[in-house]
């Protein structure tokens, strides 16, 4: 198996701690990397490279539009597939998150076993 | 990998371990084992640490009374032992605490996840449950619900409670030889309890054989405002199957589900409301008049024989025409309706069977006239004889004849079974130029103006005004239906049942309507009014026709641009007419049909 690198990043404490753990319950127990807001999720992400990311919409200092704007603009970033989580259900922030680069949409609450099952589909493709 | 051993991670481990060496003594060291893992090790030769080796202690890590790992601790030679277990204390209460911590923090995390799971079920199931309004649908979508999960459940039934007798039958199931568990199950003892329970419970130690290879049960009422609707029963084949849990989570979907059934139950039970209607109203129509009895009960028949068939053909011109039971249902409403507006139509011209009728036939009062007429002759002859005119005896004779010759004419017209020629009609109103006379000296036509008006009709008994209501039907079926509020799948009624005089060359009526402004079911029920028409053994206008006669004539309204020349091929090629005249016909109307002078050859 390459990359299973899955990157968390949320300002919620426990949005990150449910996702985590929801994500533990994976298959080859892939490392898990956490960040609390968006300029942290970034540096994380061009220094680890994972796989996944699960990013928040809605951040302090860098939100998740911009994170996914600037990952999508690094060229040396690829074969990142970025998760966008939301709280609001509107279809006019999915399109954004689209335009912007993101795979796919979860609004928070979230179905654990819709993320896993998301994931582990992401882990299988190449 | 375990829950617990998430609970502490390398790196902090190692760190923890890192920040205690600076305090420990010169030539300390330390190592944690966690879950049969050595989790982090600092000072010299901190990892070869093991217990029972000279000046190592060992502390152990425990978590609710379950030892997880422990901390070996070496201290330099000479050092109190107090000392050691002073630091080994430090270290360990530090470790449980952040285990109980985490321990914490995973379980309620745990609660909080499973309720995120619950939450996003509910949603889901609430779609799928209400997605159907029928009752085995609603069933199988519950069942869905437990027989995917991986929690190992074996058998799953949905009992349906009968509203009238209270007896119970099984709408949907999952396992292994389901139906016989439920069998088995409703023979037993337990099945009594079950049913009358008003909450449902969990049975965890069945004993071994008593209902299949069940040893757990769990089982749900599924109930609407008190109202037992049926039973929930899921199963496992081992003992101790189910938890508090298990219920709470099936209890939340069964009462979503037994809103669904509800729902399913009062749509069933308007449709056969509706339906009742439909059929009390169609047999008024068909009781109207005698001669059309069984008519609207006998074109649904034809119809849906014929529907099938282009549903089921798979080339041809019918490969891409499907019939759901929605479309079904609708166009067997609409072939017993079709006819609905003739409840308008006066009686006496739906039944007229001869030009002169109208309350009674006028044949009659046009004979009494010529009896006048032939007594006049008759009196005329004893005047002229007793006058000793030589030729009264020819005279009468000759005007005998003329007379009955004229009345033989005027009572073969009346029967409308034949096509009355220009010779005819000029024949008939000569007739009308004589008169009669009665014993007060007035004079009356032989025939009156509406009676050469009805007699000079071509074809059939119907003059254009009395076919114009006839043809108002039509117009009354679509009027009458358009008035109700057909639900979505049956909004296409009044289009299916008031296109059946139309012709698909634009001729027929009440629109002049052209096949491609045709639906095929309306084109179906047009075949099938024919046809049964043709068939029905008893007309005002003719005895009931044999099969071989109904067959040419259809095939001559093919070629005229009358019927749907696909849909006739493939009312005979797949032999609807066989089977319907089979069922319903007197063998004196079945002949042999010879297909090869109606269908081309097949192609391959």
């Amino acid at each position: 198996m390459g990359n299973t690198k899955i990157a968390i990043v949320d300002d919620e404490v426990h949005i990150r701690a449910l996702l985590e753990q929801t994500l533990e319950d994976l298959e080859g127990e892939p490392e898990i990397l956490l960040a609390s807001n968006g300029a942290e999720g970034l540096a994380l992400i061009e220094r680890e490279r994972p796989r996944i990311v699960f990013l928040d919409v809605m951040m302090p200092l860098m939100n998740g539009y911009d994170v996914c704007t600037a990952v999508r603009q690094n060229p040396d970033l690829t074969g990142i597939t970025i998760v966008m989580l939301t709280a609001k259900g509107q279809e006019s922030d999915r399109v954004r998150g689209m335009e912007t680069g993101a795979h796919h949409f979860v609004t928070k609450p979230f179905d654990p076993d819709e993320i896993l099952a998301l994931a582990h589909r992401i882990l299988q493709t190449p | 990998m375990s829950k617990t051993a998430r609970y502490l991670k390398a790196p902090w481990a190692r760190q923890q371990l890192e920040l205690l060496l600076p305090l420990l003594p010169a030539g300390a060291a330390a190592t944690l084992w966690y879950d049969n893992k050595q989790l982090a090790a600092t000072g010299a030769d901190g990892a070869d640490l093991y217990e029972g080796a000279p000046a190592v202690h060992r502390f152990p890590l425990v978590l609710e009374s379950r030892e997880l790992g422990q901390v070996l601790l070496r201290l330099p030679p000479g050092t109190d032992p107090a000392t050691a277990s002073a630091w080994g204390d430090f270290l360990v209460h530090s470790l449980q605490g952040v285990l109980e911590a985490q321990h914490a923090r995973y379980s309620i995390a745990q609660e909080t996840l499973e309720s995120y799971r619950e939450m996003a079920l509910l949603q889901r199931a609430v779609g799928e449950l209400n997605q159907s309004l029928k009752p085995a649908s609603v069933a199988a979508s519950l069942l869905k619900e437990f027989a995917d999960r991986k929690d190992n459940i074996n058998f799953g039934a949905v009992f349906l409670r009968d509203t009238e007798d209270g007896h119970y039958s099984v709408i949907g199931s999952f396992g292994h030889q389901a139906e016989d568990v439920c069998a088995a199950l409703q023979a037993s003892h337990l099945f009594a309890v079950m049913t009358g329970h008003p909450h449902g419970d969990i049975i965890n130690d069945l004993a071994a054989g008593e209902i299949a290879a069940l040893r757990s049960l769990m089982w749900i009422p599924l109930s609407v405002h008190g109202e037992h609707l049926g039973l929930l029963v899921l199963a496992a084949d081992r003992l101790e199957g189910f938890a508090a849990a298990d219920m709470k989570r099936a209890q939340t979907l069964v009462s979503v589900a037994a809103s669904a059934l509800r729902n399913a139950q009062l749509y069933a039970a308007e449709k056969v409301m509706f339906q009742a209607f439909v059929r009390v109203i169609s047999t008024a129509i068909d009781a109207k008049s005698p001669y059309t009895a069984g008519h609207c009960r006998r074109v649904p028949e034809i119809a849906l024989m014929l529907a099938d068939k282009a549903h089921q053909a798979e080339h041809g011109p019918f490969a891409n025409f499907t019939l759901d039971e929605d479309e079904r249902n609708a166009l067997e409403i609409a072939a017993m309706l079709h006819d609905c507006g003739k409840v308008v139509t006066p009686e006496w011209v739906v039944d007229k069977s001869t030009k002169l009728d109208s309350i009674g036939n006028r044949l009659d009062l046009i004979a009494m006239r010529f009896e006048v007429l032939y007594r006049d002759a008759l009196i005329e002859r004893y005047r002229a004889t007793a006058a000793g005119q030589a030729d009264a005896e020819t005279a009468y004779q000759q005007c005998l004849r003329q007379l009955e010759a004229d009345y033989a004419l005027l009572k073969k017209c009346n029967s409308g079974g034949e096509f009355v020629s220009p010779e005819h009609v000029e024949r008939i109103q000569n007739i009308a130029k004589a008169h009669w006379c009665n014993t007060q000296g007035e004079t009356f036509p032989l025939l009156e103006a509406s009676e050469v008006y009805n007699l000079c009709v071509q074809r059939g008994t119907l003059n254009p005004e009395e076919r114009k209501i006839i043809e108002d039907h039509a117009i009354h079926t679509i009027r009458m239906l358009s008035q109700i509020p057909f639900p979505r799948a049956l909004r296409n009624v009044p289009e299916y049942a008031g296109g059946h005089h139309e012709r698909i060359d634009g001729r027929g009526y009440p629109y002049g309507l052209t096949r491609d402004q045709l639906s095929i079911p309306a084109r179906i029920i047009a075949i099938a009014d024919i046809f049964e028409a043709l068939t029905a053994p008893d007309r005002p206008y003719r005895k009931g026709g044999t099969l071989s006669w109904a067959i040419d004539i259809m095939h001559r309204m093919k070629q005229e641009g009358h019927i749907d020349g696909e849909l006739f091929d493939l009312f005979l090629a797949e032999g609807v007419y066989h089977t319907y005249t089979e069922k319903h016909l007197p063998a004196e109307q079945i002949d042999q049909v010879d297909l090869s002078r109606y269908l081309d050859p097949a192609p391959h």
